[in-house]
């Protein structure tokens, strides 16, 4: 439990930079990361199922509100969440290294751990910007944007689990 | 009875997602580019403010460009005007043009509180809403004059624009001093580039050309610069060309914007309901 507030604040400051920062990007039209995926990624693997839909459902329907794409959000966030544990188990045979803790580096290995998050972002914006464009016509420049923007997700994973891990860290000593 | 409860507690979770993707695929399948940006203008009452104040800060580095854009503007403004006055001294008619009311157009300005340009369905949100006199289907074009869409939702102090980098977005363009036109839509890549569909072969389009609002739909006035030709090519059968038309409007870099109102609008609305009332009975 002493992990809460850690991730309530991890919430916020998704959330927050998701809203204001990275929703009003004008880099290019194929760069849109969709950041707010990085609390899901890092959410406790022992998690109950219900709290991990609960959260999934908290998250996706912030999100629409705020970006004004009524529903997409909520129906790519709830589907990853529930994912989620079907991929991991995918991943890893070991369940002392899969039924607890924070999916971190430090936790699954480097190796483990990227294609955890490379799996969850890939699922998560391939459904996103699929459903978003809804035709096959322009697959190419979808894909393209799948691409970048999950390469944009993945690098502020990186960055987030460092900071949030030696966060933890400082909490525990 | 015990083996039920467990069967029932192994499934939930799965019932209950279902049921969740159920709720929300038919909530996104109903939502169009008005509910979206009726939601958008809603929700800008809770954080209008904090995206206002980051724009500031990114306008503040801009200020520069802005300012150098406005007394070149200002300059050619006044160049029009010594125009007019010589005009006004030659005939008294020309007042009466020049005349505010006689306008059917009005004017004001509004700044950027968020926009998007990396999905099909990209907004603007502008800091004037109904209170300061902004309504639904006014256009919104830079200071320069180049559209850049038009209002479809409002609150009581935020307006939300359909951009037109809005694939639902639809202008009816043509090639300036001609008067054949063609359908402007964008196809979701390239920010700076729209194209102009349907355009009559004999319009003959030459790259560079200046691409301007026909006036044929009663949001945008006739004439407003759209963009210049690209390249233009003959459909398969001969009969009608595909321009690519740069857009003048640099939506990456957007700060300052005008709306316009048509006056006329709501007449105009109101005639044409009248119409397909009448020859639906």
């Amino acid at each position: 439990m002493y992990r809460t507030p850690s991730y309530i604040l991890l919430f916020i400051v998704m959330a927050l930079s998701q809203i204001f920062l990275f929703n009003n990007l004008s880099i290019s039209s194929y760069f849109a990361p969709l950041v707010y995926l990085v609390f899901l990624i890092m959410l406790p693997l022992e998690l109950p199922p219900i709290a991990m839909l609960g959260l999934g459902l908290l998250t996706g329907v912030t999100m629409d509100f705020t970006m004004g794409i009524a529903g997409l959000n909520t129906i790519v966030s709830l589907a990853i969440v529930f994912v989620r544990p079907y991929w991991i188990r995918l991943l890893t045979p070991r369940e002392d290294m899969r039924d607890e803790g924070i999916p971190s580096r430090g936790r699954l290995g480097k190796r483990l751990f990227w294609s955890y998050a490379v799996g969850m972002v890939l699922i998560h914006h391939t459904l996103f910007f699929l459903l978003e464009s809804l035709s096959w016509a322009h697959l190419p420049g979808t894909l393209l944007r799948i691409l970048l923007s999950s390469i944009g997700t993945l690098f502020l994973v990186g960055v987030t689990e460092r900071i949030f891990v030696s966060h933890i860290k400082s909490q525990i000593l | 009875m015990r083996k039920l409860l467990e069967f029932i507690r192994s499934v939930y979770v799965t019932v209950l997602f279902i049921l969740l993707e159920i709720l929300a695929l038919g909530y996104y399948a109903r939502s169009t580019v008005y509910t979206e940006a009726r939601l958008l203008a809603q929700t800008n009452r809770l954080f209008g403010g904090v995206n206002g104040t980051i724009n500031d800060i990114g306008t503040f580095f801009s200020l520069g460009r802005e300012n150098r854009k406005l007394t070149d503007r200002i300059a050619q403004l006044e160049e029009e005007l010594s125009r007019y006055r010589e005009m006004e001294q030659l005939t008294a008619q020309v007042t009466e043009i020049a005349n505010n009311d006689m306008s059917k157009y009005k004017m004001q300005t509004a700044s950027i509180v968020g926009s998007t340009i990396a999905h099909p369905r990209n907004y603007i949100t502008l800091n004037r809403g109904q209170n300061d006199g902004v309504r639904h289907g006014m256009a919104v074009t830079t200071p320069e004059g180049a559209i850049v869409g038009h209002i479809i939702a409002c609150s009581d102090h935020y307006a939300v624009a359909l951009s037109i980098l809005n694939m639902e977005f639809r202008a009816s363009g043509c090639i300036e001093g001609s008067t054949y036109y063609g359908a402007i839509r964008w196809d979701g890549r390239n920010p700076n580039y729209v194209w102009m569909q349907d355009l009559s072969k004999y319009a003959e389009p030459q790259p560079g050309d200046r691409v301007v609002t026909s006036g044929l739909e009663p949001y945008f006035p006739q004439g407003m610069l759209i963009g210049t030709v690209e390249e233009a090519t003959l459909n398969e059968l001969g009969t009608t060309y595909n321009v690519r038309v740069r857009l003048a409007a640099e939506l990456t870099r957007l700060s300052n914007l005008v709306l316009i109102e048509n006056i006329d609008l709501y007449e105009i609305e109101l005639l044409q309901e009248q119409v397909l009332e009448n020859t639906n009975n």
